[in-house]
């Protein structure tokens, strides 16, 4: 609720100011913008509601950008079947990450880290860090650069994966299982639930989505890099919990991560609107996180408080 | 020994990395290259002991490459405007307890999440450093390299301060009622509590705690050459955390110990040059590096499993 | 609620500040590779020179961080912002020039400069010297230095920069021309910062002991080069050279520890992009034309699409200190 105010307030400002920020064409940049961290801000919305994390989303789609590349280039597979592999390798490097976080009971957080490194290693091993990979077909770069059915293609895309995710997450017993496994890991595993297949799922699934907001990101820039998306993951756990996820776990929505991707990029596109530099995005999306966390703590201290007037202790 | 396995395989893993290189690239040993890598890596070494008692208070810090930044900016600056030494390291310290102390405020006393808060700490950090100062340099007046020592006597300083912190903490961590607070509240903070000590406080003094010595490695680092370059400290959080889970220090808070991480750290920052001295292309230094992470927690979890 | 619109509130203000009203300028937008970079620093000094000399107003704004999507997404913003002629220094040649070629389309004008992007993508390219005269000045130094046999080694900025990784396959075709008694034994890249830069040096050094000198492609690389060799004791025995700012090498040239230290007047390079950017905005220099007067630096040459600020520049021991920047 809160988060819509600050988007709506956000979005008047910037009207305010900038000439040109509230046209149609702009409305379509900020779309088309956030289509990659936004695919990968949903996908880290269950992590993060198990009580889990991953760092290496943004390394991942470095990975599966290059090796679709490299598919498409050096082994002379159609486009689509490319694509195709590249989902599953993002969803077999997601099933790494699983199987060290459920089999061996190893912390998200440090499994994650490492194959932070890992995986953009790899990427950078692969390619020698000189190789990248350009001239795609113009079918395929429409898929990133082109509109259909007046939108831009890949925002169908992403209204299609955030429907997904949305319904998993809030419509389904695997959602409300997330949920209870980031509440109470031990007391899930009592309840009954199979919380190693349910980690799995959401670290799988994370997986194969970074591969699909990789090959989006080829599509758009027309180039697939070792670079890619350096630092996306820190963007998507900023959205998240902006969002009013709570990084602990057991509480959040994916449409309050929805509108978190939606405040930062409003906020990016528009600073550029109001002639600001580059840094001043950089600080005031620190700032803005810093205040959703203490405008939370702040709003249950008052509740609190409020309560606590209404049943006064003896 | 099964207590210190961690400690002692990380030991172990080093030990085999001296041995392949003493066999093939017997140059790594020589000494002047040698003492500049310690010297260089003294540092990272403070940083990451202070990492190690923040995650031993099961929180994490991943804004101390920011407070690297911004302190070892501040710190030339002030050398430039002739402010004499023990001033500038004094205030390098403090800006980074200052800083360290917002992020513990926030994490104590509003119980934010702490990696959450030093993300936001870290953009907000870096990217006003960069709107300031825009990448120029700042130029070091004459003396203030290797504290005005000679430079094979400065490098000696610099890893000798390193150590000797580096043995200080582990011996407060261990005999120290404070020490054992660190351990007690990363264990179990409710527990804590009620046993009368005060998690809330000990987390925000080890959060300053880690900004102060995140200030003095800024200086250590700033000593040793005549330029301060604003990108210094970048990736520093990934390295000093790095070293902490590669040697032993549990992410899940109450476990860990110093000397696993001087471990951690020596055997992280031997990868590059080791790839340099085998003739190995440099493009495999990250995914080197990740495995080896992986490698050591993986190890954690088959033995705890066994 | 009320901290976060307050904040907004306050971010408002202060870009209702900024520029606004009076008669339209024009806009030109100008982007460095990265922002932080004490070499774009200079250029931006040079562009605002010419943007009070014009005056016209000068957008500098460039990504902070290294993804490859970020300078197009500035480019787009642009585009939505409407600005009249874009000058952009290119991370990714085939990337940006997807962003570039969106730009004129919408009639927006667009130039590059420092770093090129695909030809069907812009109107002129801006080179400090050519990538030639980068890669074979460089080579040709270095045999300058050490003669005709020995080992060399080249600190760049990262392995996937890619007018680095062009100067780099420029070195090595004139050595392999002109020079095959030299051999490059090495190539670290030092993630643009200057510590890593003196890091890998001082391995290099030791990794290498036949090394003989140390090419340092990046700008912070030279200092950091420079004291690694200062510090090892190898003054003179291993030289180095590379390409970097005055100064921020001025104190290890004078020292003899780096022997010559290239680059172009970047000053320069920033006034005479935005120059060309106004002509090409204002309709005043349009492809075919063989000159244009470039205010204070008089007339430049135009070959085909490229205007060439001219040959790399050589600071060296004797002619360093005549420069500012």
């Amino acid at each position: 609720m809160l988060l819509l105010l600050v988007l709506l307030a956000e979005w008047c400002c910037f009207a305010a100011v900038g000439r040109r920020f509230g046209t149609l064409d702009n409305t379509f940049d900020i779309l088309r913008h956030s289509v990659e961290i936004g695919l990968l801000a949903l996908v880290m919305t269950p992590v993060i509601l198990t009580g889990g994390i991953d760092l290496s989303l943004g390394s991942l789609l470095g990975l599966c950008a290059i090796l679709f590349g490299k598919m498409w280039r050096d082994a002379h597979l159609p486009i689509a079947v490319a694509a195709v592999c590249t989902l599953g390798i993002g969803a077999l490097a997601g099933g790494l990450n699983a199987s060290l976080i459920t089999g061996l009971r190893l912390p998200p957080l440090i499994v994650t880290l490492g194959t932070y490194s890992l995986f953009r290693g790899l990427a950078e091993a692969i390619t020698r860090g000189v190789d990248t990979f350009t001239n795609f077909p113009q079918s395929f770069l429409n898929l990133g650069q082109e509109r259909f059915a007046g939108l831009p293609t890949q925002v169908w895309l992403f209204l299609a994966v955030a429907l997904g995710v949305w319904l998993l997450v809030h419509r389904t017993t695997f959602g409300r299982s997330f949920r209870a496994i980031g509440f109470a890991p031990e007391g899930a595993r009592y309840a009954g639930l199979p919380v190693a297949r349910r980690l799995a799922l959401v670290y799988v699934l994370a997986g194969a989505v970074a591969a699909l907001a990789a090959i989006i990101y080829t599509a758009r820039l027309g180039q697939a890099k070792a670079d890619a998306g350096v630092g996306y993951e820190l963007y998507a756990i900023t959205a998240v919990v902006l969002g009013g996820t709570s990084i602990f776990g057991g509480v959040g929505s994916v449409h309050g991560t929805l509108l978190g991707v939606a405040a930062i990029a409003v906020l990016n596109n528009g600073l550029v609107h109001a002639r600001q530099p580059r840094e001043v995005a950089g600080v005031l999306t620190g700032a803005l996180l810093l205040l959703a966390l203490t405008g939370g703590t702040l709003a249950k201290f008052l509740a609190g408080r409020r309560a606590r007037a209404h049943f006064p202790a003896r | 020994m099964t207590r210190h396995f961690r400690e002692l395989s990380v030991a172990a893993a080093l030990v085999l990395l001296l041995l392949v290189l003493a066999v093939a690239a017997p140059a790594f040993f020589e000494s002047q290259p040698l003492l500049s890598r310690l010297a260089r890596e003294a540092p990272t070494l403070v940083v990451a002991c202070g990492m190690a008692l923040v995650m031993i208070c099961r929180q994490i810090d991943i804004s101390v490459g920011s407070q690297f930044a911004v302190c070892s900016v501040c710190a030339g600056l002030l050398a430039a405007a002739r402010w004499p030494l023990p001033l500038v390291l004094g205030a390098s310290v403090l800006i980074g307890a200052a800083q360290g102390a917002f992020n513990g405020a926030l994490i104590a006393a509003l119980r934010l999440p702490s990696i959450v808060v030093t993300l936001a700490t870290m953009v907000i950090a870096r990217e006003s450093l960069r709107w300031g100062r825009q990448g120029a340099f700042v130029n070091l007046p004459d003396g203030l390299q290797w504290f005005g020592l000679a430079q094979r006597m400065g490098q000696g300083v610099l890893i000798g301060a390193a150590m000797l912190l580096l043995a200080a903490m582990a011996w407060a961590m261990k005999n120290l009622a404070a020490g054992r607070f660190i351990y007690a509240r990363g264990s179990d903070a409710e527990a804590a509590r009620l046993a009368g000590l005060r998690p809330r406080l000990t987390t925000f003094l080890i959060f300053v705690l880690m900004g102060a010595l995140t200030g003095l490695a800024a200086l250590m680092n700033v000593v040793q050459s005549p330029q301060v370059d604003p990108k210094s400290g970048m990736g520093l959080e990934l390295k000093a955390i790095a070293a902490a889970v590669v040697g032993g220090v549990a992410v899940s808070g109450g476990r860990g110990n110093l000397w696993g991480v001087l471990a951690g750290v020596l055997l992280l920052s031997c990868i590059n040059p080791a790839l340099t001295y085998l003739h190995i292309e440099a493009y495999w230094e990250k995914a080197i590096q990740g495995a080896i992470i992986l490698l050591a927690v993986a190890a954690e979890g088959v033995r705890r499993r066994l | 609620m009320k901290p976060a619109l307050s904040l907004l509130l306050a971010v408002t203000l202060f870009a209702a500040c900024g520029k606004r009203g009076g008669a339209p300028k024009l806009t030109i937008a100008l982007m460095p590779k990265s922002k932080g970079n004490a070499y774009f620093l200079s250029c931006e000094k040079g562009a605002d020179d010419a943007a009070r000399e014009l005056g016209i107003d000068l957008i500098f704004d460039g990504p902070t961080d290294p993804d490859p999507a970020k300078q197009n997404e500035i480019v787009e913003n642009w585009i939505a912002l409407g600005v009249d002629a874009i000058a952009a220094a290119c991370e990714n040649k085939e990337g940006i020039s997807t962003a570039l070629r969106k730009a004129r389309q919408k009639g927006i004008k667009v130039i590059t400069y420092d770093a090129d992007a695909l030809p069907d993508a812009r109107e002129f390219f801006v080179n400090q010297a050519t990538v030639e005269g980068i890669g074979f000045g460089l080579m040709d130094e270095a045999a300058r230095q050490i003669g005709d046999e020995g080992e060399f080694a080249i600190i760049t900025a990262s392995l996937t920069a890619q007018n680095m990784i062009a100067w780099q396959k420029k070195i090595e075709e004139r050595r392999a021309a002109k020079y095959p008694g030299l051999k490059m034994v090495a190539l670290r890249p030092c993630d643009d910062a200057k510590d890593k830069a003196q890091s890998e040096a001082t391995t290099l050094l030791s990794a290498y002991p036949n090394l003989k000198l140390i090419i340092a492609i990046c700008s912070p690389a030279v200092p950091g080069a420079a004291e690694a060799v200062k510090q090892a004791g190898k003054m003179g025995v291993v030289k180095v050279i590379g390409l970097g700012l005055p100064s921020e090498n001025r104190a290890y040239v004078h020292a003899g520890v780096t022997q010559a230290v290239i680059l172009w007047k970047t000053l320069d390079l920033g006034y005479l992009t935005v120059q060309a950017a106004v002509a090409v905005a204002k309709g005043e220099l349009k492809p075919g034309a063989t000159k244009f007067v470039a205010g204070k630096l008089g007339e430049m040459k135009v070959e085909g699409d490229s205007i060439v600020l001219g040959q790399p520049f050589t600071f060296t021991k004797e002619n360093i200190d005549q420069f500012d920047f």
